[in-house]
Formats: C-alpha cells, sequence, structure tokens
C-alpha cells in the first residue's frame, strides 16, 4: 500500500473538478447562482471573485461540507461523499488555522493520514516538502499563520492526490514563502494533477494561474486563460502631463475621449492613442511633459468584470 | 524554498483506483477508530480529564464511606453499603461530559471539523469511531473507579461492621453497572457537543439533562419516584444499589433507561449530522 503511495499514479482524463448548474442559497441571499464550469488537469487554475463573491462555499460544496440547494460537483466524475479514499483524490485546503493548537505538526498529519490509511513515512515526507521538518514537534499553537498555511499544504499533499484545492493560500505568507508556493503549484500542475486555488487578489493569480474561472455574486463571469482576459480588456488608457492640462481634457472630451484626473494632477485617457492625443496638443501648441501608453493590467480587466472598480470619471455611477 | 524535489515520481499514468482494490469498509473502519485514538491521545486535555475522572471519585468515595460509617445508628435504616461508590461517581460525571463534549466542539470551534470531514465524508462513521475510542477509555476508567472504590469503601465500611463483600450475590453485577455511569454521560456529552458545536452550550446541556430531572425527586411522593425513575442518576443509583429503591424500575428496567438517554442522544446527533452544511 505505501508503495503505491510513494509512486504517484495521476489518474488520467479523471482529475477534473466539474460544477454543474450549481445554485446555494441561504436564506434569501444567494451566495452561488447557477454556477458551472470545469477545472482541468495540467494547469493552475486560479479561482477569483471578490470577498463574498461564493469561492469558499462553492469550494465547500464541491468537498461535501455543504449541500448545493440544486445542481452538482464532481470530482473526477464522482461525487464526493462517493470518494472512498478522499484525500487519495482531492487534496484540499480551506482554512488553514483550523487546528487544534494543542497538537504538534507531526500528530495533526498522522491523525488525518491514518483516517485514509495513509502510511507513516508520507507524513514525514510531506512535513519535508513543505519545510517544516524542523518543527514537527512543536505544538501548532505557537505556529506563524504561514507556517499553519505550509502545515495545511501538507496536510493537502498527504494522499498524493490528482485533484488539489486551495483557499487563499497565500495569506499569511512571506513574500518567500508566496514565491515558494507559486513554484510548488506549477509544479504541481505540471506534474498534471488539477490545481485549483482561490483568491480575491487579481495581482497573485496573474502570476500564479495559467487559467481563470472568475465568479462575482455567485455568478460565473469569466472562464478563460489568463493572457486572453488581459488581451479582451479594453481597458488600455494613456497617462499624460501637461502645465495645461484643464485646457487640454476639455480638447480631449471634445474629441471623444474620456479623461480622469489623478490625484497627483495627470491625466488618464481612454479612447484615444498617444499619436492622436500627441498631435491634438502639438496641433494647439500645448505642452505636454509626459505621454506615456499603459497596458490594461489583469487588475483592470478583473475590476471591470467583476463591478469593484471605482469610478473617477465623475459621472458618478458605477460601471454596474 | 528551493527544495521543490517533486511531490512524487510522476509519470505512471494508471489510474490508481484500478491498481489498489477499495479497502474493505473493516479496514476503513477501523482506520477512522485508529485516527482518533490519534486525536485522542495527543491533545493534553484528554489525559487531565481522565485524571481528574479516575481521581476525585476514589478519593470522594472515601470520605462518603468514612461519612456513613460515622452515621448515627438511631438514624433510621442502615445506609445502602454500595452507595458511597456511586455518589462518588457522580463526582467524575462533569469531566467526563466534557471530555464528549470537545470531542466534536472543538473540532468545531477551530474549523478543523472540515478537515475530518473532509477526510471521512460519511460522517456517522466519525461520530461512531469517537464513540468507539470515547467509550471504551471512559468505560475502563469508570470501572476501574468503580472496583477501587468498592475495595476502598468496603473497607472503611469493614471497620463499622457494615461492609460487604465482592462475593455476595448482587455485589459484582452492581459494581459493574456502577462502572458504566462514566461511559453514559460521556455519551451523552458527545452527542450533544456533535449537536450543539459549541463547547458552552454543549456542556450547559448535557450537565443540565444529567441534572436538571434530578429536581423531580424533589416532589412529592409517589411522583417523586414515578417521574424519577426515568432520571438517568435515579437509575444509576438503581443499578448500582445492593438494596434497591422499590419506588424506582427494577434494576434491569434502570439499566435500559441508564442506556435509554445516550441512545436516544446519540441518535438524534446520528440524524443530524448528516444534514447540516460545516
Amino acid at each position: 500500500m505505501s508503495s503505491a503511495l510513494m509512486s504517484n499514479a495521476v489518474m488520467s482524463g479523471a482529475g477534473t473538478i466539474e460544477v454543474d448548474g450549481l445554485t446555494k442559497r441561504f436564506g434569501p441571499v444567494t451566495a452561488v447562482d447557477d454556477l458551472s464550469f470545469t477545472v482541468r488537469p495540467g494547469h493552475v487554475t486560479g479561482f477569483l471573485g471578490p470577498n463574498g463573491a461564493g469561492k469558499t462555499t462553492t469550494m465547500r460544496i464541491i468537498l461535501g461540507l455543504a449541500a448545493p440547494t440544486s445542481g452538482r460537483a464532481l470530482v473526477g466524475g464522482r461525487r464526493y461523499d462517493a470518494l472512498i479514499r478522499p484525500l487519495r483524490e482531492v487534496g484540499s485546503l480551506l482554512d488553514a488555522t483550523a487546528l487544534h493548537g494543542g497538537r504538534t505538526a507531526w500528530m495533526h498529519l498522522a491523525s488525518v493520514a491514518r483516517s485514509n490509511g495513509i502510511a507513516r513515512p508520507r507524513v514525514t515526507e510531506v512535513l519535508r516538502l513543505t519545510g517544516l521538518e524542523a518543527v514537527a514537534n512543536r505544538r501548532v499553537k505557537g505556529f506563524s499563520l504561514g507556517m499553519k498555511q505550509r502545515l495545511g499544504i501538507a496536510a493537502a499533499l498527504l494522499g498524493d492526490p490528482p485533484v488539489l484545492m486551495f483557499d487563499e493560500p497565500v495569506n499569511g505568507l512571506d513574500p518567500e514563502g508566496v514565491r515558494w508556493i507559486r513554484g510548488f503549484f506549477r509544479e504541481l500542475a505540471t506534474q498534471g494533477r488539477t490545481v485549483l486555488v482561490s483568491s480575491h487578489l487579481m495581482s497573485e493569480m496573474a502570476l500564479t494561474a495559467d487559467h481563470l474561472i472568475i465568479i462575482g455574486r455567485g455568478k460565473l463571469l469569466a472562464d478563460m486563460p489568463t493572457a486572453a482576459l488581459i488581451s479582451s480588456s479594453g481597458r488600455g488608457d494613456v497617462l499624460l502631463r501637461s502645465p495645461r492640462a484643464a485646457e487640454l481634457a476639455g480638447l480631449l472630451t471634445a474629441q471623444g475621449a474620456t479623461v480622469t484626473r489623478q490625484d497627483d494632477g495627470a491625466l488618464a485617457v481612454a479612447g484615444l492613442d498617444a499619436a492622436a492625443i500627441g498631435d491634438l496638443a502639438a496641433a494647439r501648441g500645448i505642452a505636454l511633459h509626459a505621454l506615456v501608453p499603459r497596458q490594461a493590467s489583469l487588475e483592470d480587466a478583473y475590476l471591470d468584470l467583476t463591478g469593484e472598480s471605482v469610478d473617477y470619471r465623475g459621472e458618478g455611477t458605477a460601471p454596474r | 524554498m528551493s527544495q521543490l524535489t517533486p511531490v512524487a515520481a510522476a509519470g505512471t499514468p494508471a489510474a490508481r483506483s484500478a491498481s489498489t482494490p477499495a479497502p474493505s469498509l473493516a479496514i476503513r473502519a477501523l482506520d477512522l477508530v485508529a485516527s482518533e485514538w490519534t486525536k485522542f491521545r495527543s491533545v493534553r486535555s484528554s489525559f487531565w480529564s481522565l485524571l481528574v475522572a479516575v481521581v476525585t471519585p476514589i478519593g470522594a468515595s472515601a470520605l462518603v464511606a468514612v461519612a456513613f460509617a460515622n452515621a448515627p445508628a438511631s438514624a433510621g435504616p442502615p445506609p445502602d453499603p454500595l452507595l458511597p461508590e456511586v455518589l462518588s461517581l457522580e463526582y467524575a460525571v462533569i469531566a467526563v461530559s466534557v471530555m464528549g463534549v470537545l470531542a466534536f466542539s472543538a473540532e468545531y470551534s477551530t474549523g478543523l471539523i472540515r478537515t475530518t470531514f473532509t477526510a471521512a465524508p460519511r460522517r456517522r462513521a466519525v461520530l461512531a469511531a469517537k464513540a468507539v475510542i470515547l467509550g471504551a477509555v471512559t468505560l475502563a476508567a469508570g470501572e476501574l473507579v468503580a472496583f477501587t472504590s468498592f475495595f476502598l469503601v468496603q473497607a472503611i465500611l469493614a471497620g463499622h461492621h457494615q461492609g460487604v463483600s465482592l462475593s455476595r450475590a448482587g455485589v459484582p453485577g452492581a459494581v459493574l453497572a456502577a462502572g458504566i455511569l462514566l461511559c453514559v454521560c460521556t455519551m451523552l456529552g458527545l452527542a450533544l457537543g456533535s449537536v450543539i458545536r459549541h463547547t458552552a452550550g454543549g456542556i450547559a446541556a448535557t450537565i443540565a439533562v444529567i441534572v436538571l430531572p434530578s429536581i423531580l425527586g424533589l416532589l412529592p411522593a409517589p411522583w417523586n419516584g414515578r417521574i424519577g425513575r426515568f432520571t438517568l442518576l435515579d437509575a444509576a443509583r438503581q443499578v448500582a444499589a445492593l438494596h434497591p429503591a422499590a419506588n424506582l424500575f427494577s434494576p434491569g428496567l434502570s439499566l435500559l433507561v441508564l442506556l435509554a438517554w445516550p441512545a436516544a442522544a446519540l441518535a438524534l446527533a446520528a440524524v443530524l449530522i448528516t444534514r447540516r452544511d460545516i
């Protein structure tokens, strides 16, 4: 049994997470609203949404911790509660602080491993993989949040599963830990595993995930490769500085551009490219001190989708 | 951290479930019980609760026996010589009830319950595994206390010619029956901890279920007996007595009453445990 554990066997084609028409209501609140998506092996898939978007609820339903109001979630084609040795099929980390403080890291992992018939040497191995060997026999109440995150990841790895799910795993990690975890997720995906990582931080996912599932208010907003999301955003703009900024802003607006005054007096211009702006300024004899085209960041694309961006344009309405 | 060694040797795309047959139900049950045993013995509170549950009643039984032995002989019929032991066991009720409640409530309050139920999605099996471990431990502790107290109490009473010997008819059964009280209260705590999911609430509810009905013993006769015979503590005294009270159920029926309380609570827990979100 233990040798089978050590030699990884990532199931061919079976390691998908399928969410199908999933709805979850808590009284009058609809936390997850007819959500459907599929997470495939070999990628780090980012599960993105603002706080309260329904990410954790969706993950809890996938893991059989919460019952959906309607719809279903399958892992490797089966409901989670039908899995015989679930930790060998799905590794998960929902809340790194969910530990009994009086237990040592080793004992915590040993109790989890035992429940799925996982041999003791694997406990030592996952402690080594997550860099916790030195603190294995310390009570976890003394652990920093970052150490608890590592311990949670160690627990997720116990069964050497083809599917891994992490809820906000980067919280509490120091920069070195963040870099470690990114590499770790990529490594897991490269091995052919399905890796679903939730976050409310777009900037983090831009660096970690190669595929994104974005939800807002429980609904699916986007399900596409990270690169495609960036290029789909029309939010590129031009930053300019000018001693006659106010006059120029009026001219640009008259040409159909959207002009946003920045805090430092610069103007962010959308709807005209840098050449057109430069020509316009030159024709009027207005000096430009800066003219910088800016690519839409993934953050912008995300904010567009989730409608959480604050509108500085002065029309007084949110984008949605 | 640079030790990004592979999580395991990749590259064997064979389906694991095909290569290793599903373990039998017995093996999975054993794994769950072993997992709960690891949890139980890896926190200090288990040890301290047990120590209190064992030492307190043994000490108390000696004190109660001394009081019995020195009671004025004119104060009515001689007290039941087995009573000090069961009265003292009641001093351990709170310690073991708390232990039972914490088995679930500590996991709910920390969130560890999610880890437990993702590792074992069949939640009733987790309830059963916890019941097996806590039941075995507290049954052993209860019998240890019952027999130790018995010999201690009888040694003290013997000095006043009131003691009974273990060889006397009815005595071994009564002492054994007294020993199950701790297990009964632990199971009640385990079940209510699972239902209520909060430590303070679970402890309050368990103590209330055990202690509050005893107030009915204050009702005027015959109602004190008619209702009191259904209470947990009166049933426990009845099964542990050498001279059972006439106004309560027979010791056999009282044993059923005693077991019915945790059985009902565990049944309720088993129904609710699969119905609620975590």
